[in-house]
């Protein structure tokens, strides 16, 4: 493996070499890789790109007219992708028109295929079927719309009333759940480590603030912004469940992905805020390699810059806060990490210490100098991040 | 041929890696083929990829191509599934 742990933060060799998002879209393969449909006769099966590019200027129009229109759609897409990776594209209020306090949820199965969206099997309104799958995701999309509504006062993912799409079954024994930047993508789980991707509702919460994020800080899913980007999706996965469970900082479990482990795994849970680095230890998932403290920060080439792992450290300040102030997390540890958020100044490519320092400065703008700001300092001083 | 196939990423973290060898196996050349379609597509360097999807890296007889969920083509996706599945 490329790990390697460093005792201090990454060095500004390693931060000057974080491609932007940008960048990182210019070159995503799958512009080129995707498949092409039949409308475009010849082109149905997968055309590398240098072969487009010969046959688009092919003298017979036979040649290039079906590459120039597969090149054109690519083209297309590429920049679409872009701009729902920098901004998000889709909005649905109607101008002058309050966004629903309801949520709009569509559920579709991928029936076990990698296709998207699948076919939608359960609209807003819509009674329970019989997948169990389908209503977990429906309840979980409910479930998150709530909170961030009644104790945010935000309006779906965008505030502004956006549509929640979700795919169940994608995949064959498909061990994971993603934000492709338009939906949440549920796995089956592959039965051996895994199970049904949809079973907690951390992760559902999780998935769905991938688009809160995206919409608001639009944190690069890379290095420490990437971590905090991930750590954010934590932080309101668990207060989703804890809202959902009516659970105070001293009684929840604070564990990502509780209820994914099969019976065979040894560990608890994906991932622990309480303490990282515990949450696992199997011989096959091998240990959990989150740090809680800066102490142990994870340098890696790997998974982004180990978005997964370094998370740990930003999770840590958010359940130290939390169990420090007391009471229901979602109050006023989780309202300083909304603002935070959603307040503006934390820039794309924000590192921890910046994030500390804003959510001090939330503190303060929020409830004055006293024990929110105390708490905060405290829990950022204890994981080693001095506020910036 | 030899092939390794290294995931990255994912709601978990935790990267896999299988290798698999095609000589004396009745599928080689059609392994073959998949492998060789998948360097010609693939990109040189990592993608960003989605939230919490699966990225790979795939490296063939020395050369290494990247790709990531969900934006896989048929010929990535079934080398991708059958190397995690049958590559040791």
């Amino acid at each position: 493996m490329d790990d390697s742990r460093a005792r201090n933060r990454p060095s500004p060799a390693a931060s000057a070499a974080q491609p932007t998002a940008q960048s990182q879209a210019a070159q995503f393969p799958g512009a080129q890789t995707r498949r092409h449909t039949a409308q475009h006769g010849v082109f149905c099966t997968i055309v590398p790109p240098h072969v487009l590019d010969k046959l688009s200027r092919a003298d017979d129009p036979a040649l290039h007219e079906p590459a120039r229109r597969t090149l054109e759609r690519d083209a297309l897409q590429r920049t679409r992708r872009r701009i729902t990776t920098v901004r998000g594209v889709r909005t649905t209020a109607v101008a002058g028109q309050k966004p629903s306090d309801r949520p709009k949820r569509t559920i579709y199965d991928a029936a076990n295929r990698e296709e998207l969206p699948g076919e939608k099997v359960r609209d807003e309104g819509d009674e329970a079927g019989q997948d169990a799958s389908v209503n977990r995701a429906y309840a979980g999309l409910g479930a998150t719309f709530d909170l961030y509504l009644k104790v945010y006062g935000r309006r779906s993912i965008d505030d502004n009333g956006l549509p929640l799409d979700a795919t169940v079954h994608y995949g064959q024994e498909y061990g994971n759940a993603f934000w492709d930047g338009e939906r949440m993508v549920f796995g089956d789980g592959d039965g051996e480590v895994f199970r049904d991707f949809t079973l907690p509702l951390d992760v559902i919460g999780h998935e769905l603030t991938h688009g809160v994020t995206q919409y608001t800080a639009n944190l690069e899913y890379f290095g420490q912004s990437g971590a905090l980007n991930e750590s954010v999706s934590d932080v309101f996965g668990v207060l989703i469940k804890q809202y959902a469970l009516g659970q105070t900082a001293e009684q929840a479990d604070w564990l990502i992905g509780a209820e994914l482990l099969t019976d065979r795994v040894t560990g608890e849970a994906l991932r622990s805020m309480k303490a990282p680095g515990t949450a696992y230890d199997d011989d096959v998932l091998g240990k959990d390699p989150q740090p809680a403290t800066m102490d142990d920060y994870v340098e890696t080439s790997s998974d982004n810059g180990g978005v997964h792992i370094n998370s740990g450290i930003p999770n840590h300040a958010f359940y130290l806060a939390a169990t420090a102030l007391g009471g229901q997390a979602w109050e006023r540890a989780g309202q300083l990490w909304y603002d935070v958020l959603t307040g503006g100044e934390l820039t794309t490519d924000a590192d921890f210490a910046d994030f500390a320092r804003l959510s001090v400065a939330a503190a303060v703008a929020r409830y004055g100098a006293g024990e929110e700001q105390q708490a905060l300092l405290k829990a950022w001083t204890r994981v080693g991040v001095e506020p910036a | 041929m030899r092939i390794t196939v290294t995931r990255t990423g994912g709601f978990a973290g935790i990267p896999r890696r299988a290798e698999l060898d095609t000589a004396g196996r009745p599928d080689a050349s059609h392994l073959e083929l998949l492998a060789r379609t998948t360097l010609a597509e693939g990109a040189p360097t990592r993608p960003m990829g989605v939230p919490d999807g699966f990225q790979y890296g795939i490296d063939v007889d020395g050369s290494t191509v990247y790709c990531a969920d969900p934006r896989l083509s048929d010929v990535q996706r079934e080398l991708i599934t059958t190397v995690l599945k049958e590559g040791a």
